[in-house]
């Protein structure tokens, strides 16, 4: 294999990830926008999205893409409950909100860990083969995968830029007192913001279940990649989250091509850490914290 | 009241003394220290139920003879927690106040070495899982083990496996820890010996994406992956994405039984044509017949470390026969490490380990090495330490 190949399989295999951490990371983002609270239980959100694909697929037997619209409404209804019951108290006391998560964290998971136990299990490929272009090669599950998660960013888009109910959402996103002032009702878009982050962190789980393997704890791993995407992309700043996950996803790739894996993760670190001393807002952030 | 209840500590004090007494008169205890709990606790049930199985057969064939004895055999399990510490305590109960001469175990290195000066002292046949090699010498004369290491079977296997497949480059994918460094080292050394380069990547234990590695094991032209040293579901992940990635090579995993979950992971279809280290034939007719017991008594799946503590523990009662008595362990343990041409239920057995450790206390059983067919394992070659066929 020359360079040439090996950098466009890099680079395939980093946008692949990126689009991930895409994922989780405008979930995570717009959860903070709108709460202004750090998520800590968004990692067991993608956990419960590959966990219901594993119950809708294996034990119902239903289709792949069934089963990830599934996991996403199961995802938005859940996640818009549990911020009514849980999180409601702690709308404006953000500390004690943020404990709560990880209490909530540590629920999902260990009931997670009683129902499912703690043996990975595995959801069966959603397509065979592998494609060849020009010397890369992508497995066509990938592939397939690529294509929904660009999918449901589409429709996420379409979203928040073209309906009422989205544009509501971003005026919560970007200031939620002057959102209230224009008629915009806190009972209705709290829950709905943090059920739709959550269920965006459901379908990257949902997406990711057949390519890797599902267990109780999968979920901390992109929970950790998505709050390094936040941070460099600017806190609570959508294209900042979508510019930095693919950055973030690249580097990993081009870094693990060239160095060894372990030195390749501790180089992200160091990305992440001098990205805060010189740009401290992130790249797209505007610094409101 | 009060009467009554000194009336009954007294009634049944007496009761333990006279079973005490009778204790000693005919009954024959053996010692499995093992682990009962936590993590572990799956090989340590393995081996006390195959002490437990041994024990049942001469139980039933009226107990063990020795020099004109007959001693009813009975298993006392000691749950050491896979902790040094906690092995010490149960080891001290076990030795001093059971007066326990003939022990299955200790499962873990770490518990084994840390009793060891306690059963060598006090002159206790010891029957190890434990991998280190520091387990067995010849300053430890009672300590024997009842599995092949690591360091028995790599290099056989890999001498195999290379030449049949015609191997050249190997690239390996182990975890970045202690073990993992230490088991690539040692296969490192396996391979070039056989005649193949093994170049190794290192990986945090929580990595679940491997394209980025395996993109760079492939672009240096490798024919086979090994993954001897990975958890269970990291190789069936490992094994899924270089499928997905086009690999047509070998993979092999010399060492760790791990096959059902890895299909599990990755699918009957990757796994197929991945060579795997095996412990047992299940289709050697005496294997089987122990297999069948053990699903008869326990009614749960055999793990595939159990018959070679069934045979070790036939083969101390085999050696008590020989020297003659209980008592005495140091005939005992003489007439162990001299037995030769064992049959037993994994096939006939001798004790090896001269070279390695600096004396045969190491117990020679065969190996295979099969291959997944359809998620099952088939196997293809029959090994012990000297090669494989």
């Amino acid at each position: 294999m020359d360079y040439g190949i090996l950098i466009a399989q890099a680079t395939i295999n980093g946008l692949i990830v990126g689009l991930l951490y895409l994922l989780m990371a405008i979930g995570f983002t717009l959860v903070f926008g709108v709460m202004r609270m750090v998520n800590f239980a968004h990692g067991e959100f993608y956990m419960l999205g590959a966990m219901a694909v594993y119950v809708f697929t294996v034990h119902m037997e239903l289709p792949f893409l069934v089963a990830v619209c599934l996991s996403f409404v199961v995802a938005i209804v859940f996640g818009s409950l549990v911020e009514w019951v849980v999180f409601k108290p702690f709308r404006h006391d953000e500390l004690n909100g943020m404990i709560a998560t990880i209490g909530l964290a540590m629920i999902l998971q260990n009931l997670a860990l009683i129902i499912f136990g703690p043996d990975p299990l595995s959801v069966p490929p959603v397509a065979q083969g592998v494609t060849q272009i020009s010397g890369v090669y992508i497995p066509n599950s990938r592939i397939f995968v690529v294509f929904f998660a660009v999918l449901v960013l589409a429709l996420l888009y379409f979203y928040l830029k073209k309906t009422r109910s989205g544009r509501a959402l971003r005026a919560v996103v970007e200031d939620f007192k002057i959102a209230s002032i224009q008629g915009i009702s806190s009972k209705v878009y709290y829950p709905l913001g943090f059920g739709v982050g959550v269920g965006l962190a459901a379908i990257a789980g949902a997406l990711m279940a057949p390519l890797f393997s599902v267990s109780p704890f999968v979920g901390a791993a992109p929970l950790l990649k998505a709050f390094m995407v936040v941070i460099l992309g600017g806190l609570g700043s959508i294209p900042g989250a979508a510019v930095a996950g693919l950055a973030l996803g690249l580097i990993e790739s081009y870094a693990s091509l060239f160095l060894s894996a372990s030195t390749a993760d501790m180089l992200i670190f160091l990305v992440v850490m001098i990205m805060l001393v010189l740009m401290p807002r992130g790249i797209l952030g505007k610094g409101e914290v | 009241m009060k009467l009554m209840a000194s009336k009954i500590a007294l009634g049944l004090c007496a009761a333990f003394i006279a079973q005490g007494a009778l204790a000693q008169q005919d009954t024959l205890k053996i010692g499995a220290l093992v682990t009962l709990s936590g993590p572990g606790a799956a090989w340590g049930q393995a081996m006390k139920n195959a002490a437990e199985l041994a024990a049942d057969k001469v139980n039933a064939e009226g107990g063990l003879e020795v020099g004109g004895k007959r001693y009813k055999v009975v298993v006392i399990p000691y749950d050491d927690k896979y902790q040094a510490n906690e092995a010490v305590t149960v080891a001290n109960r076990m030795i001093h106040e059971d007066k326990i001469k003939y022990v299955i175990g200790p499962l873990g290195s770490a518990p084994a070495l840390a009793v060891q000066p306690l059963t060598e002292k006090n002159g206790v046949i010891t029957m190890t899982m434990g991998f280190t090699p520091r387990a067995l010498s010849p300053e430890k004369p009672y300590s024997f083990r009842a599995v092949v290491t690591t360091a028995e079977f790599s290099q056989p296997q890999i001498d195999w496996v290379v030449k049949k497949e015609g191997i050249k480059k190997v690239g390996g994918l182990f975890p970045n820890d202690e073990s993992g460094q230490a088991i690539a080292k040692d296969l490192q050394s396996s391979y070039s010996k056989a005649g193949a380069d093994l170049t190794s990547e290192f990986f945090e234990r929580e990595r679940v994406d491997f394209v980025p590695l395996l993109t760079r094991l492939f672009a240096r032209g490798i024919d086979a992956i090994e993954l001897d040293g990975n958890s269970p579901a990291t190789a069936g992940l490992i094994v899924k994405q270089a499928r997905e990635l086009g690999f047509k090579g070998k993979i092999i995993r010399t060492g760790g039984p791990a096959t059902a979950d890895i299909v599990n992971v990755a699918g009957k279809q990757a796994a197929n044509g991945m060579l795997v280290h095996s412990v047992l034939d299940p289709n050697l007719p005496s294997t089987k017949a122990y297999m069948d017991a053990y699903q008869q008594k326990y009614k749960a799946p055999m793990n595939g470390f159990s018959p070679s503590f069934y045979d070790a523990t036939n083969m101390m009662f085999e050696a008590m026969k020989r020297a003659g008595t209980v008592e005495d362990t140091k005939k005992v343990r003489d007439e162990l490490a001299k037995l030769e041409n064992f049959p037993g239920s994994l096939g006939v057995l001798n004790w090896t380990g001269k070279e390695s450790y600096g004396s045969n206390q190491q117990l020679d059983l065969p190996f295979y090495v099969a291959e997944i067919k359809d998620g099952q394992e088939v196997i293809l070659a029959r090994c012990n330490t000297k090669g494989c066929q």
